[in-house]
């Protein structure tokens, strides 16, 4: 987590490692539902589904990089 | 054995006259199963949803008193030069602020230094109730009281956000990503909503709440263990090798009890250090 006590003038620590995590599931977990809901909606056996996987991730992905790639 | 111990075993002994390991009955080990942490209630009101009085309303009112107590005693009469107990208490204060809430919200976030050190200080008792004899059962291992904290302390961060921003202001920090362009925003949006507003608050709760759990079954499967494999009158060898099996059992609980003690600690300053940097990132807004 923190390596070293400071008294917070230093640079600021945030929780990343659950950040980041939490991207990644969020991203599979929505559009992963979205696409199953689509499925479900539209009669495929899998077709959105696995499309909802791979731009959840890919969103996630884009955000982890955006956020915490330039630091 | 404690109280705990012989309920789990009990629990276990159930159809079987006898059970050790190397008896003449044949029946198995029994592992002690998620029965530990629904205690039989003392006191039912029968209203729906509700478990009455059980153990852990008993331990939770005891955390409440002995955290009271300590704050009393320690800080009753507070001199500037500390006696032993005022200075526990400062040297705790100023663990949680420069371990916790500084790394998380600066000096700005001295004001709910109050509240981190009392909900540390809460959550530390509550757990280490899984380790002292008698008690045996870490208030924390059920969900309702992590996630009645996680709840507190999800509802102060939209409230000092939306106090330092704006209504709009907060949720446009919190969802809206800096520095993505706009027609990707539609897939972001909802990934950040997902993120912050819902699995944020749930995993915060639940890591207290798992790591707590874990811990007191590993530690009940070890004392029942020991109990099981304990039978010196199945005779010469296999009675050797039974007293041999329940010692290294009975080493693994004692080496689990201080494992334990350690994740105790740590959990409770996981809490607190998480919602210090939740609070910290309301009160800076964009992140």
């Amino acid at each position: 987590m923190n390596d070293r006590p400071g008294d917070g003038s230093e640079k600021e620590p945030r929780a990343d490692g659950m950040t980041v995590v939490s991207y990644l599931l969020g991203g599979l977990a929505f559009w992963g539902g979205v696409g199953w809901l689509a499925d479900w909606a539209f009669g495929f056996t899998t077709l959105f589904l696995p499309i909802g996987l791979i731009l959840g991730l890919v969103g996630a992905i884009y955000l982890i990089v955006t956020q915490y790639g330039r630091s | 054995m404690s109280a705990d111990v012989r309920t789990t075993l009990a629990a276990a002994g159930e159809g079987c006259q006898d059970p050790h390991i190397f008896n003449d009955y044949g029946c198995g080990f029994e592992a002690p199963t998620t029965s530990l942490f629904f205690p039989t209630p003392w006191l039912e009101f029968g209203l729906p949803a509700t478990s009455g009085i059980t153990k852990y309303t008993a331990l939770l009112v005891l955390s409440v008193l002995l955290v009271a107590a300590f704050w009393f005693f320690t800080m009753r009469r507070a001199k500037v030069v500390p006696g032993r107990g005022q200075s526990i208490a400062e040297l705790l204060i100023t663990f949680v602020r420069d371990q916790m809430t500084r790394p998380g919200m600066g000096k700005k976030g001295d004001k709910y230094l109050p509240m981190m050190v009392a909900i540390f200080l809460f959550i530390l008792v509550m757990n280490v109730m899984g380790i002292i004899p008698g008690a045996q059962l870490p208030v924390t291992s059920n969900l309702a009281f992590p996630a009645v904290l996680a709840i507190s302390m999800y509802v102060l961060w939209n409230y000092i956000g939306i106090r330092e921003h704006g209504f709009g202001g907060h949720v446009k920090g919190k969802l809206v990503p800096s520095g993505a362009p706009v027609w990707i925003l539609p897939v972001l949006v909802p990934i950040e909503f997902i993120s912050n507003f819902v699995f944020r608050p749930v995993t915060h709760a639940i890591r207290l709440f798992a790591t707590m759990f874990a811990g007191h079954m590993l530690l009940a499967v070890f004392a029942a263990a020991g109990f099981y494999l304990f039978n010196p009158d199945a005779g010469g060898f296999l009675g050797v090798l039974s007293v041999g099996y329940s010692g290294f059992a009975l080493l693994g609980f004692l080496v689990f009890t201080g494992f334990e003690l350690f994740i105790m600690g740590l959990q409770a300053y996981v809490f607190v250090l998480l919602a210090s940097f939740y609070i910290g990132e309301a009160i800076e807004g964009a992140h």
